[in-house]
């Protein structure tokens, strides 16, 4: 799977997460860029990724994700 | 006297461990009488264990009608509970307070709150008569400190389940009946199937003993507040929480 592939869902789970189908991210998208993006929503989104690529996230593999290349990164090495 | 615990949430993992708890060291003429609400089948294993000391009842507690229905039931068919442990509650949820609909707010008031106004009126005169009873129910610590955010529901429930508590046993300690709770971090069981694993894993680490709590720390704790010699013990809240909430 490319990165690109993994971006383009990811970007979906964002969309429907966030309820914006507008939503566009990149790399450097992190939690500052988008108001509703709390720790709550983390979780929804990394249980959501979760579910898409069929991996499960250890509670090490999360903390510290700076940002979406961060976690496009740490899903490119689960799939 | 032979003791008869009325339990409700029965079915619960908890619930189930300590009826076990409960019965492995009780004389024969124990009874229990177990509510559950269409999950009657996990108890399955007690009653074939323990034959006749364990009457189950399904009763969906967030129906007003079908709890009064079954406070007439027992007072027909049971021996007045010389203890009552309460335990329904609904999974928790973790949702921010604006998605969370009233439905659910009422939901939870109804199964732990307004269920156990009914059946405290139900079984208390007879502990009050007899100069003995004992009362429990399971709180949580979110209710000590700063409670996690997106559980409102829930938090609303056992913090009104804690007034409940206080007000009760200053009424009945009297009486001979103590009235307390139990309140557990985070416990690892069929109640956190809901959860993510994520949040889960979090409160294990963050815990000071490295891990969530389990029945089998509970429901010592349980036990222990519905024994004779906590006679003296009443309206308190007993974390068993491994340090993580401390009063």
């Amino acid at each position: 799977m490319t990165e690109q592939e993994i971006l383009a869902a990811v970007q979906d789970i964002f969309r429907d997460n966030f309820d914006d189908d507008s939503l566009e991210i990149t790399r450097a998208t992190c939690a500052d860029d988008i108001e509703d993006w709390d720790s709550l929503e983390q979780i929804n989104l990394l249980t959501a990724i979760e579910k898409k690529f069929n991996i499960k996230f250890k509670l090490s593999d999360v903390r510290g994700l700076k940002d979406v290349g961060d976690l496009l990164d740490l899903v490119a090495r689960m799939v | 006297m032979a003791y008869t615990y009325l339990i409700t949430g029965a079915t619960s993992d908890v619930g189930r461990a300590l009826i076990e708890r409960l019965l492995q060291s009780a004389p024969a003429d124990t009874l229990v009488l177990a509510q559950g609400c269409g999950d009657l089948a996990k108890m399955a294993e007690l009653c074939r264990r323990y034959p006749g000391q364990l009457r189950t009842y399904d009763v969906d507690l967030s129906d007003r009608a079908k709890v009064d229905a079954f406070v007439e039931m027992l007072a027909a068919d049971a021996p007045a509970p010389t203890h009552f442990i309460h335990l329904p509650a609904l999974p928790v949820v973790n949702t921010k307070f604006k998605a969370f609909d009233q439905r659910r707010f009422d939901l939870d008031l109804e199964i732990e709150v307004h269920s156990a106004v009914r059946l405290c009126k139900a079984v208390l005169p007879a502990m009050a008569r007899a100069k003995f009873g004992r009362v429990l129910f399971i709180q949580t610590s979110y209710t000590i400190g700063c409670p996690p955010k997106n559980t409102a529901a829930y938090v609303m429930a056992k913090s009104a389940i804690g007034g409940l508590v206080k007000s009760l046993a200053v009424e009945y300690a009297k009486f001979g009946v103590t009235v307390n709770c139990v309140a557990p971090s985070m416990m690892e069981t069929n109640f956190l199937k809901d959860t993510p694993d994520l949040i889960v894993q979090a409160a294990a680490e963050d815990n000071p003993m490295g891990r969530n709590a389990t029945p089998a720390d509970v429901v010592p704790a349980m036990t222990f507040l519905l024994s004779d010699e906590a006679g003296f013990i009443t309206g308190v809240t007993l974390p068993v929480t491994g340090g993580s909430a401390i009063v």
